[in-house]
């Protein structure tokens, strides 16, 4: 891909970042060709945020630090310097604003065309424009808000490219596809090979392993602000990958299935709730049980239906015997029904909250008179986060503090701790690393184990497969086919999913 | 800098600390003195040695100890109402409207119609409960902002008293059962003061200690997430907003015994002390959280502040001036403290501006 060797966009090297009582940055070095997607991968805490923000200017590196930028250096830890030389980031939260349409997204933090007088369709034509040359067919009159997460990121993207930079420039994205389910993200990435193929350099930053393949050309892994690995991506294999990210020889990834007990636990009958029409399964004790489709297919609101979260209009849910035709998030847990949410901030538990708080929230165990002794529910959340092995493991930590992984341990040992005999999953590794996705698999292929049953939602046809006894492929809002055994591939769950859908 | 970079700080600081942001590892000399958590006691000391040096003469005295405590407890005992209300993410503005009206009411009973002491107090609690009760439903059930609707009340309330009072006349002549309920000093402590002292163990029990407590702080802290979490979140704010209001109600009831007479305006004077004090409050003890002794001491604060400036000689407006500023280095200190704790926005009351508010997610429905 690259016009020669000395084609560097951006090189880096000797960066170092210590932070008290540990060393974020222990001397890295970056290396980006100009036309190339460079992919940057890593648990967290290997340093790759901290990179990134050294770069943005938010941090400054420690002594030794050099930057190049097309040959020019460039002085690090100052935001400006860093715009002026061309470097543009996208991060997780986009910064765009829902209840705006795209037109004035895309004017924000650069300019409109016109100083005094805004005229909406010479705005309209610009935005048009920019959007046709990135060949990404959005509509620029809608609202942010109305678009999908895919397309919301190729808005962010777009804007950030705007103002001429795009050949000479350098484009990072971080993360960009935690929140994107699987389906959506080969849109972006044609957009993005797009803009490399023009000569910008794309840095991408991910945890997602098989975006690499997918996706990059060169990649780079971090462990422990190290740089363990910088080879072309035709050099790599998965596993050597893994192996690097991790520290440790590939051993048993994904655990084994357990096998699944005789009796239901719980049973849908005919759900409409959201975009679901008529949904109809079965799971039942110690099975795990996957549900897969492309985004509106209903998928999204499963979990949420199955746990009270949103209103059925019609049908019924069985749970242990039970026949009920409404639910609400109270009566579900009564029930033993545990709901994981995938929007750990805002759904899954209280960020300001402390580990101990969040964990006891939904079972409050008070003393005589009502008392809650802070020293009893220390000892009862500690015992939870030993048993996890949550890091740290101090209940005290205030939640938005911990790591993806982690906060999704501290939400399931909230609802192991109430006894739950059903786990309603929605994404449960979205955003989580790949050691922490292990110990999650574990946890919950060990509940199942001890009978209860699982339903995990999820766009990741790979982690379906490996993880689960069955699964169950939505379309349209109903259980259009049910996989199991040799038949169960992501292949297969994937190509269901696709079946008839009008674009793919 | 493009706007995605600008928010750089927040987007990245949010959730990936792990990556060895300073935040959860720093713990200097000023974390060990409490002198974050405590920075209001520390302060409160610095007023009084001040004063005690400036204006030996008037401020060290048992009168002004006195008056601080007595005339404070009344503005403790409203605050204690509105924590509740903040803390299950509620704004209550129609607690200053209120307590004018429950001095109207409980004033107007006694001296218009000779009703009995304790039959027009019971009354004028019930009236007072009314209106936290309207102020609840109209949130939990219509779905209207707290903001909206106790602003609403809050004028509507006033005028019933203009009617009432025909735009402000002033009613004394209570009987004397009434007028002792705040006027005893055993052992030279105004009893106002130890009804303060006393509302605040069982407010802090309350909040701080039961479970009801922790469920109502969870409403405000992420609505959405208490719901899942099974906690009946409209019951919670339905209950800090009736809490407020019985709070106040109790308050106007107080404040007419204690100075004898109904004034159409007493009210108001209440409304920027009590916010400012709860939200100084939010500073201290417990900081980032609406809690009870951290609003205690915020209140004394306030009150000893501004008084050392009235005996030495300040004028009427410096109450004003003081409270203002208070109040609003009090937030910014909260949201500061709170920007470099966790790099994430979690502004006390956050769950008011967040409540009901659209997601950027399309896929995801509303939970209803």
């Amino acid at each position: 891909m690259s016009d020669g060797p000395d084609a560097a966009a951006l090189a880096v090297s000797g960066l170092r970042k210590t932070f008290p009582g540990q060393v974020a940055l222990a001397g890295v070095g970056l290396h980006l060709r100009r036309g190339e997607v460079h992919a940057l991968l890593g648990q967290n805490g290997s340093g790759k945020s901290t990179l990134i923000k050294v770069l943005a200017g938010v941090y400054q590196p420690g002594p030794g630090a050099e930057a190049e930028v097309n040959g020019t250096p460039l002085a690090l830890g100052s935001a400006v310097a860093a715009h002026h030389a061309g470097l543009r980031f996208i991060h997780q939260d986009l910064g765009l604003v829902p209840t705006m349409d795209v037109v004035d997204n895309l004017a924000l933090g650069q300019r409109y065309q016109a100083r005094w007088w805004l005229s909406s369709r010479r705005e309209e034509a610009a935005a048009r424009g920019l959007l046709a040359d990135l060949d990404a067919g959005i509509d620029v009159t809608a609202l942010v808000g109305s678009l999908s997460a895919a397309e919301r990121t190729i808005v962010a993207v777009a804007r950030a490219l705007r103002g001429g930079v795009s050949s000479s420039g350098v484009l990072v994205l971080d993360e960009p596809t935690a929140s994107l389910p699987a389906a959506e993200t080969g849109r972006l990435f044609r957009l993005l090979r797009t803009v490399a193929a023009r000569g910008t350099a794309v840095l991408y930053v991910t945890h997602r392993i098989s975006e690499v393949f997918e996706l990059a050309d060169w990649v780079t892994v971090l462990r422990d602000g190290r740089g363990v690995l910088s080879a072309p991506v035709s050099d790599v294999t998965h596993d050597l990958l893994v192996e690097r990210i991790v520290g440790r020889p590939l051993a048993e990834f994904y655990p084994e299935p357990p096998s699944p007990e005789s009796d239901d636990a719980l049973a849908a009958d005919g759900l409409a709730a959201a975009r679901l029409r008529e949904l109809s399964f079965t799971v039942r004790r110690g099975e795990i049980v996957g549900v897969a489709g492309i985004s509106g297919s209903g998928r999204e609101d499963v979990a949420p239906a199955m746990t009270g979260a949103i209103a059925w209009t019609r049908g019924r849910l069985a749970v242990g015997g039970r026949v009920i035709d409404s639910l609400d998030p109270a009566t579900a847990i009564g029930l033993g029904i545990a709901y994981l949410p995938h929007d750990r901030k805002l759904h899954s538990a209280i960020p300001s909250f402390t580990v101990r708080e969040n964990l006891t929230l939904p079972r409050l165990r008070a003393g005589r008179c009502g008392w809650l002794s802070l020293r009893r529910e220390r000892a009862d959340a500690q015992q939870w986060l030993d048993r996890l092995s949550v890091r740290p493991a101090d209940t005290e930590r205030v939640f938005a503090t911990l790591s993806g992984g982690n906060q999704q341990k501290v939400v399931l040992a909230r609802w192991m701790r109430c006894g739950a005999r059903v786990f309603v999953l929605d994404e449960p590794t979205q955003g989580v690393d790949v050691g922490a996705k292990t110990m999650i698999y574990e946890a919950l292929t060990d509940a199942a184990r001890r009978g209860a049953a699982v339903v995990v939602a999820s766009s990741d046809g790979e982690e379906l497969a490996r993880l689960c006894d069955r699964v169950i492929v939505l379309r349209d809002g109903r259980a259009e086919a049910e996989l199991h055994g040799a038949a169960l591939t992501a292949e297969a769950i994937g190509r269901l999913s696709l079946a008839g859908a009008v674009t793919p | 800098m493009s706007v995605a970079a600008s928010q750089g700080p927040v987007g990245l600081g949010a959730g990936d600390t792990g990556d060895g942001g300073p935040a959860g590892t720093r713990r200097g000399l000023a974390d060990r003195l409490g002198l974050a958590r405590l920075s209001g006691v520390y302060v409160w000391a610095l007023f009084i040695v001040v004063y005690a040096i400036w204006i030996p003469h008037t401020f060290l005295t048992v009168a002004t100890l006195q008056s601080v405590a007595a005339d404070q407890a009344i503005t403790g005992i409203v605050a204690l109402g509105l924590v509740f209300a903040l803390a299950a993410g509620a704004f209550d503005l129609s607690f200053a409207t209120l307590l004018t009206m429950s001095s109207v009411i409980v004033g107007s009973m006694m001296t218009a119609w000779h009703v009995p002491s304790a039959l027009a107090i019971l009354a004028t609690i019930c009236a007072g409960v009314a209106v936290g009760v309207i102020n609840g439903l109209l949130v939990t059930k219509v779905g209207i902002s707290s903001i909206v609707a106790t602003l609403g009340m809050s004028s509507l309330i006033q005028a019933v008293i203009d009617r009432v009072t025909n735009g402000g006349e002033f009613v004394t002549g209570f009987p004397a059962s009434f007028t002792r309920l705040a006027s005893p000093e055993p052992f030279g402590i105004p009893v106002l003061a130890i009804y303060l002292v006393a509302a605040a163990f069982v407010a802090w029990y309350l909040l701080e200690h039961s479970p009801f407590g922790r469920r109502l702080q969870a409403t405000g802290a992420g609505v959405d997430a208490a719901r899942l979490a099974g906690v009946n979140t409209d019951r919670m704010v339905f209950v800090g907003l009736v809490a407020s209001s019985a709070a106040a109600t109790i308050g106007g009831i107080l404040v007419t015994s204690q100075i004898g007479s109904v004034s159409p305006t007493i009210g108001t004077g209440y409304l920027l002390p009590v916010f400012a004090a709860v939200f100084l409050g939010t500073t201290q003890i417990k900081v980032g959280r609406f809690n009870i002794w951290g609003t205690i001491v915020a209140i004394y604060l306030l009150a000893t502040g501004v008084k050392g400036l009235q005996l030495g000689g300040g004028e009427g407006w410096i109450t004003d001036a003081f409270n203002g500023v208070a109040l609003l280095l009090a937030v910014s200190l909260a949201v500061i403290g709170q920007r470099r704790r966790g790099g994430s926005r979690i502004l006390p009351g956050g769950g008011v501006w967040r409540r009901r508010r659209a997601r950027s997610t399309p896929t995801e429905e509303k939970p209803s």
